[in-house]
């Protein structure tokens, strides 16, 4: 049940976003590694794999958040504090990500030195670019997107990593400790929403923006396997 | 051409078994009872439902034959003669014998003759497709009348013995259904002129997403490989001795119905199809109670739900029957329930499968 009530184009906003958010899940179904990870044939070197190519997502999405915070004036100081204190929780999530990564057999300076694959620097490009706009409205579509994953890695992914590698949840804390706040951030969303969703053309920024971090995230996701070396 | 279902019928075999009758009738795997039964039935809120096998496991029915007596049911109560009948679509999750199609062995046991026919196969939403592809037979002016019969004899699946067959204990995926699907069989007859007080067809569309999920709900695969099929093995008893007959319901995937589900009733609005304010009437085919609350409060989430008041379903007295269990939904709301010409109902047929979600959208009409 709706436990506040939405201004109608937010109203309007939030249905779409559902739409866009079944669309990205049905998108992750047919990445490989996922369908892999799905059928439990998946093993720690790709749980790794995978955790190396997070990194660099985590450690630039704490970036867009703190520059998207900053692109916000003060008709929208209310905005900046609650996206400010999101990014401040966020900001070194990058590092229970690196002990996870150990803990699951990884050299702490592989996943240091690894780049960005070319699905993260399309969607850190993309955000930063969307960040440094003034009173970036849409990007709420980004944390929308981005705020669901956590919610699928806590419920889904972490337990079905465990499974399939036998572990005992002492190198998929990251991912757990994403589900552990949630509800939280989920009724911050909302409330963000609300508040930044109060025209059809703030709706169709919200949306498009939406639509294209989950499109590059799922980039991301399909280039964890990919080679360059090659 | 507009199409209109004129006439229904179902048909549930043997007397109504409550929850506590369930497990003298299927038999205690090894000897045990359940520790799931409880919890399971519990959760999907069903009281009451039927099954065509007795206590000795003799079957007291064909699926072919339970197919028959809806269909009958059905014409009982319509201007129309088995001769006058010129096409039929049957759908089936299991037939009697694996070949030929279902629709020819009902068609036999009906005895309707020279009839254009259809067989649908698959689980939940096979009867939609079924009814889709008469409602688009006749639309075109193929066929003035169709009868489109869904039937399941599931039971046959939950004996005792074809667990023990299996081996030693059973696991959580394997033994769900048991306590979820039971059997019985509904029909409806389509003509494209109306008959008294009916349902006119709006339109009826699917939307499946097999690409994007693994199978969810299976009888063919042992538990613990998703790439053998039961006709690999080199004997069908080997096949049964490794599990590969035991019907499975992956309950780790099954949530996404309720996303999915949602997700094709956003788009239907979006196509202008469904107007959620417009809707009187919503049957919806959710499995189990649990599920029916997870789709209204994320329905009311989207800013599109649909009043408590205006759901109607008859899963906690009938059992749910698989692909017939909308049909049989359909044929009791019509004689049982209020509904005034111009009423508007959505059917919602979320299958879990391998998610494919189908909908229909009918008027209440009076010539």
């Amino acid at each position: 049940m709706t436990e506040h009530v939405l201004n109608p184009h937010s109203q309007q906003c939030l249905q779409a976003l559902m739409r866009v958010w079944f669309d990205f899940e049905r998108q992750l179904g047919r990445v490989p590694l996922l369908q892999r990870l799905e059928r439990g044939q998946f093993s720690k070197a790709d749980y790794c794999q995978l955790l190396l190519n997070w990194r660099q997502q985590v450690i630039e999405g704490s970036r867009w958040i703190s520059r998207c915070a900053s692109s916000f004036d003060r008709d929208y100081s209310d905005v900046r504090s609650t996206i400010i204190g999101h990014a401040r929780e966020e900001h070194r999530d990058y590092e229970m990500l690196e002990r996870d990564y150990v803990a699951a057999g990884g050299n702490l300076a592989d996943i240091q030195t690894a780049p960005r694959n070319i699905g993260t620097e399309a969607l850190h490009g993309f955000l930063m670019y969307r960040a440094s706009q003034p009173n970036p409205v849409d990007l709420v579509g980004a944390m929308w997107i981005i705020e669901g994953l956590g919610q699928k890695m806590a419920d889904n992914w972490a337990a079905q990593i465990d499974r399939a590698t036998g572990g005992d949840g002492s190198y998929t804390r990251f991912m757990r400790y994403h589900g552990a706040n949630d509800d939280n951030h989920m009724q911050k969303l909302y409330q963000l929403l609300n508040r930044l969703c109060q025209s059809p053309a703030q709706l169709s920024a919200i949306v498009r923006t939406a639509r294209v971090t989950a499109k590059l995230y799922c980039l991301q996701l399909e280039e964890t396997e990919h080679d360059y070396s090659e | 051409m507009n199409v209109y279902i004129t006439s229904s019928g179902h048909f549930l075999p043997g007397p109504a078994i409550n929850n506590e009758e369930i497990e003298p009738l299927l038999g205690l795997v090894h000897g045990k009872p359940s520790r799931l039964r409880r919890r399971i039935l519990q959760s999907n809120g069903i009281q009451t439902r039927h099954y065509a096998i007795d206590a000795n496991h003799n079957t007291t029915i064909s699926n072919a034959g339970m197919a028959a007596k809806a269909a009958e049911h059905c014409l009982s109560s319509s201007f129309l003669g088995k001769r006058q009948i010129k096409m039929l679509s049957a759908a089936t999750s299991q037939g009697d014998i694996v070949l030929p199609g279902f629709g020819s062995m009902l068609q036999a046991e009906l005895g309707l003759s020279d009839i254009e026919l259809h067989s649908s196969h698959g689980i939940c939403s096979s009867s939609l497709m079924a009814l889709k592809a008469a409602f688009t037979n006749l639309k075109t002016g193929e066929q003035p009348n169709a009868l489109v019969v869904a039937s399941e004899l599931t039971s046959r699946l939950f004996k005792a013995s074809r667990y023990e067959a299996a081996g030693a204990e059973l696991d959580f995926n394997a033994e769900f259904l048991r306590w979820m699907l039971s059997d019985g069989a509904g029909a409806l007859l389509l003509e494209t002129q109306p008959r008294g007080k009916c349902f006119r067809i709006d339109w009826i569309r699917s939307f499946s997403h097999a690409d994007a999920y693994p199978v969810c709900m299976s009888v063919g695969y042992p538990s613990n490989s998703p790439h053998t099929s039961w006709q690999d093995y080199a004997s069908y008893a080997e096949a049964e001795a490794d599990g590969a007959l035991l019907i499975r319901q992956d309950v780790r995937l099954l949530e996404n119905i309720v996303k999915l589900g949602v997700d094709g009733y956003l788009r239907l609005i979006s196509e202008g199809r469904v107007q959620p304010d417009k809707i009187d009437h919503v049957l919806c085919h959710y499995s189990s109670h649990y599920f029916k609350g997870k789709i209204f409060d994320m329905m009311q989430r989207a800013g599109v739900g649909i009043a408590e008041h205006k759901w109607y379903s008859n899963l906690y007295s009938r059992g749910n029957t698989g692909c017939a269990s909308i049909f049989i939904m359909l044929d009791e709301f019509r004689t049982s329930q209020a509904h005034q010409v111009g009423d508007t109902i959505l059917c919602m047929v979320p299958e879990s499968g391998r998610f494919n979600n189908a909908y229909m959208q009918l008027t209440v009409v009076e010539p």
